[in-house]
């Protein structure tokens, strides 16, 4: 089934070139979160590459990206752990903060890609940034995130409802106020 | 079923993770309910918008190839052998590669083959065949080497040594009685502020390093203690005061959330600073007074603890000058959480309410633009001050350059001669537009500066704090930096030191201790690494130096080697120096002076250009730690306490236990309670410290 001198069941410089081109930098962003470092992050995301080089293609066929962010999520918490960094679950007790009110859902005015939303996530807790890249990033479903994140189902569609609502909250408020910036004077 | 619009599983419908069954359940609850439907509707065109935002985001700049990916790719197309054959034989060329870095860099083990592979230098792109590439790698290696970075430190060691020969005669000192050459001239006097101590034995053409620590990204400069230097050869010992603070209410957060801060968040000075000392009110006009006492030096007993203290003078809120205020807000995104711009509005607000109606304030927000959202107005329109800063939202991305100039111009147009002029900047310092570059922003404000207007820089939020950043504009602009962590460290800054805050009493005071190699065979100076200067600088009044206000206390402890003394301790022992072979020998120390040190200090004042030369002597009576003064107990104890969050190498025989005991016993009327809170965040440090118990 394979080209002469591939190796039976391994990945093709096709495929592999389609998952690098797919999700080498959403994974750089993914390890970057968590460890705060973009160098080590960049060693994470090549050993994740190197490993799924010699990864049987019965694994990866159905959920390539959940292969992906498990075997990277695991390097960078490897990393986190023998360098004795603040832990990311340490990182998360310490920024978790209930969300405001829930504000009325105003009607979003659809806005060009502008990265300015982005930015604003950046404003959440690193948790609910994970969940949130693996969800509408990498088109992960609430059973993959959970079994790359270990936490449960329900946990997962806590999480993702909790910061979808304060990124829209935000987002909604800070559209309002600053785009397009006004310098305002009170007189 | 009634449909909740705050249940996780509404959300789940709509983004269809719901499994069959609930999905059905759920689908006609919606039916029912026009509010769920709108809501899912408006969750799906969010969704929509957040994967074309992640989407537009990963396509904008593809990640660069790191090599090893490139090679495997090429070797993966041009050889059908590659799946074995090349891996091992990629392995194999990182191994040299490792075995060569590993030699020459000292840094944590682990990754270090691949960090040479790709370090950020060494990017080869995608098309770049294997073999280039690994030897440009090879090649490019020894730019991170210790032998590239020694280079600079031979320069100095020259420069040092003929500076000493070519020494100036002013500086001759008064304990040495020194054959000097009265006709060579001078050493060149670089107007870069060189961060050399009395010796010069630090490098000046080194950036300072920086690097990331732990899971965020606030930066830190690296700090290197000051060694033990001998008072033989280098008397002299200068260096810039500093009324700083932040240090010490950054290792607060740090601690108060559980963790022991990363080393060089720790810089000691500001640490002792943090706390005012009952030092004696400056005589007559003078705008402060010197307070010069010594010790037993707590952990280690053999040595002496020398504390300079210079308390500034102190001016009643009724005396204070007419300020024009300008607060600059960060109001960039990044400000939202509730410690960051909630925060700041509510120090702002403690401010003005002690404004009155000859002050003036106005306030400037930057963002990914800059504005001027409240004209300058009187103190006494509180309301409508308070009303401007109520409507200030957080959003968007920073443009710090833009809205310094803006605050600047602000400032100068509302100029009060003769009064408190001052911007005070508020924000977390992630400057991301514009002139993002630290040099640019720190000469653009030292530009700034220069016009009379002073700078107050108050830091916010924890994970990416850009502490360096803010601690070197404060530096520049004639400023001093306060880090806020709570209300009460706004109230402290901004209500109760007040004065001190906003009123400068003088500028770019220089401190110059001279030792007596009669009394004093080394000594150390414990923190200010980074406000060290030459010993030439002191009598230069174009070099820039700290700042004093109203009412401040600023402390200094040297630990001081007795003469006599130094030979026994090897923490203190000091590398011999080859006696020069054409100066005189400097060593001859045969003035029969009983005196310890003198301590010259220079100030201008805050509208002169000219400084003012104020000199005191200090004999040391030998007296016991266990007598003496409570403050200086206090002052021991927080230094001891930054070293030992150092884990330096100075740290003695102290440990957390020590700390708080001799804070405890220096703890003195504390009427508002802030020793009280740092034998508090002691305790909490003890017991997150796994080896003290």
């Amino acid at each position: 089934m394979q080209s002469v001198g591939v190796e039976a069941g391994k990945m093709n410089g096709q495929q592999m070139d389609a998952l690098l081109r797919r999700f080498e930098r959403p994974l750089l962003q993914y390890a970057t979160r968590i460890l705060g470092d973009h160098d080590r992050a960049r060693d994470v995301v090549q050993e994740t590459f190197v490993k799924l080089q010699n990864e049987k293609r019965q694994q990866l066929d159905d959920a390539p990206a959940k292969w992906l962010f498990t075997v990277c999520r695991n390097g960078a918490l490897n990393i986190c752990r023998k360098e004795k960094r603040m832990t990311y679950l340490d990182q998360e007790l310490l920024e978790t903060r209930e969300s405001e009110q829930p504000a009325p859902y105003e009607k979003l005015e659809a806005k060009e890609a502008s990265g300015f939303l982005l930015k604003i996530l950046g404003t959440l807790p690193p948790r609910q940034q994970e969940v949130l890249q693996l969800k509408f990033q990498n088109d992960l479903s609430y059973q993959e995130i959970s079994e790359i994140t270990q936490l449960s189902v329900s946990n997962v569609g806590v999480m993702i409802h909790n910061a979808l609502k304060t990124l829209r909250q935000r987002y909604g408020q800070a559209s309002r106020d600053f785009l397009p910036f006004t310098p305002r004077t009170v007189s | 079923m009634k449909v909740n619009l705050d249940d996780p599983n509404l959300m789940a419908f709509a983004l269809g993770e719901l499994p069959a069954d609930d999905h059905a359940k759920m689908a006609e609850a919606v039916a029912d309910s026009p509010e769920a439907q709108s809501y899912v509707a408006e969750t799906q065109q969010f969704a929509r918008l957040l994967r074309a935002e992640y989407e537009a985001d990963r396509q904008q700049q593809p990640a660069p190839r790191s090599p090893i990916v490139a090679r495997m790719e090429e070797e993966r197309r041009t050889s059908w052998l590659y799946q074995w054959g090349s891996l091992a034989a990629a392995l194999a060329i990182f191994a040299v590669i490792a075995a060569i870095a590993f030699t020459t860099i000292q840094r944590e083990s682990g990754t270090l083959s691949k960090r040479v592979a790709d370090s950020p230098r060494t990017k080869a792109p995608a098309e770049a065949t294997p073999e280039p590439s690994v030897e440009m790698e090879i090649a490019q290696q020894p730019v991170t080497t210790p032998q590239a970075t020694t280079a600079p430190s031979t320069v100095n060691e020259f420069r040092e040594e003929k500076s000493q020969v070519n020494r100036d005669v002013a500086e001759a000192g008064k304990y040495g009685g020194l054959a000097l050459n009265p006709s060579a001239p001078p050493p060149p006097m670089p107007m870069k502020r060189a961060y050399t101590s009395g010796g010069g034995e630090t490098t000046e053409s080194e950036p300072p390093s920086r690097y990331r620590q732990d899971f965020n990204t606030a930066t830190y400069d690296k700090v290197e203690e000051n060694p033990f230097l001998p008072a033989a050869t280098n008397p002299l010992s200068t260096f810039s005061i500093d009324v700083d603070t932040a240090s010490y209410a950054n290792v607060r957060r740090f601690i108060n959330s559980g963790s022991l801060p990363p080393k060089d968040a720790v810089r000691v000075e500001e640490m002792i600073n943090y706390f005012t000392y009952d030092y004696r009110e400056p005589e007559g006009d003078k705008p402060f007074s010197i307070d010069l006492d010594a010790t037993a030096c707590p952990w280690d007993p053999s040595h002496r603890l020398l504390r300079i203290g210079l308390k500034g003078r102190e001016v009643t809120n009724e005396k204070r000058p007419a300020s024009n205020l300008v607060f600059l807000l960060d109001v960039s995104g990044s400000m939202m959480p509730a410690e960051r711009l909630p925060l700041v509005k509510q120090a702002m607000r403690l401010l003005v309410d002690k404004l009155t109606e000859k002050d003036r304030v106005a306030i400037v927000i930057y963002a990914g633009g800059s504005g001027l959202a409240l004209k300058s107005t009187s103190g006494n329109e509180k309301e409508k001050i308070l009303r401007a800063l109520e409507e200030l939202q957080a959003g968007g991305s920073t443009n710090g350059a833009e809205g310094i100039e803006l605050a600047y111009k602000v400032a100068a147009d509302n100029f009060i001669k003769g009064g408190v002029n001052r911007v005070i900047l508020a924000t977390d310092g992630d400057f991301n537009i514009g002139v993002t570059n630290q040099g640019d922003l720190i000469r653009l404000i030292e530009a700034k500066a220069k016009s009379g207007v002073f700078l107050s820089v108050l830091g916010v939020g924890t994970d990416n704090l850009k502490d360096s950043t803010m601690q070197k504009l404060a530096d520049k602009g004639n400023g001093n930096y306060a880090y806020l962590d709570s209300v009460d460290e706004a109230r402290k800054v901004l209500v109760q030191q007040i004065n001190g805050t906003l009123m400068t009493i003088a500028k770019d005071v220089k401190i110059q201790v001279e030792f007596n190699p009669a009394r004093v065979a080394s000594y150390r100076l414990i923190g200010y690494e980074k406000r060290l200067l030459r010993k030439e600088d002191f009598n230069n009044d174009k070099v820039d130096a700290g700042e004093i206000g109203a009412g401040h206390t600023v402390t200094a402890l040297y630990e001081v080697v007795p003469a006599g003394a130094g030979a026994i301790d090897p923490a203190a022992s000091v590398p011999p120096v080859d006696p020069l072979k054409y100066g005189t020998n400097r060593t001859e120390t045969t003035n029969g002076s009983a005196e310890m040190v003198t301590v010259k200090l220079r100030h201008k004042k805050p509208d002169g250009d000219v400084s003012e030369l104020t000199e005191r002597s200090f004999t040391d009576n030998g007296s016991k730690f266990e007598n003496a003064a409570p403050d200086l107990k206090f002052a021991a104890a927080v230094a001891e306490f930054g070293m030992l969050l150092r884990d330096s190498q100075f740290k003695g025989k102290g440990s957390f236990g020590a700390v708080i005991e001799w804070a405890q016993e220096g703890k003195g009327r504390d009427a508002a309670g802030y020793r009280a809170g740092f034998i508090e965040m002691a305790r909490k440090a003890q017991s997150l410290k796994p080896r003290e118990g």
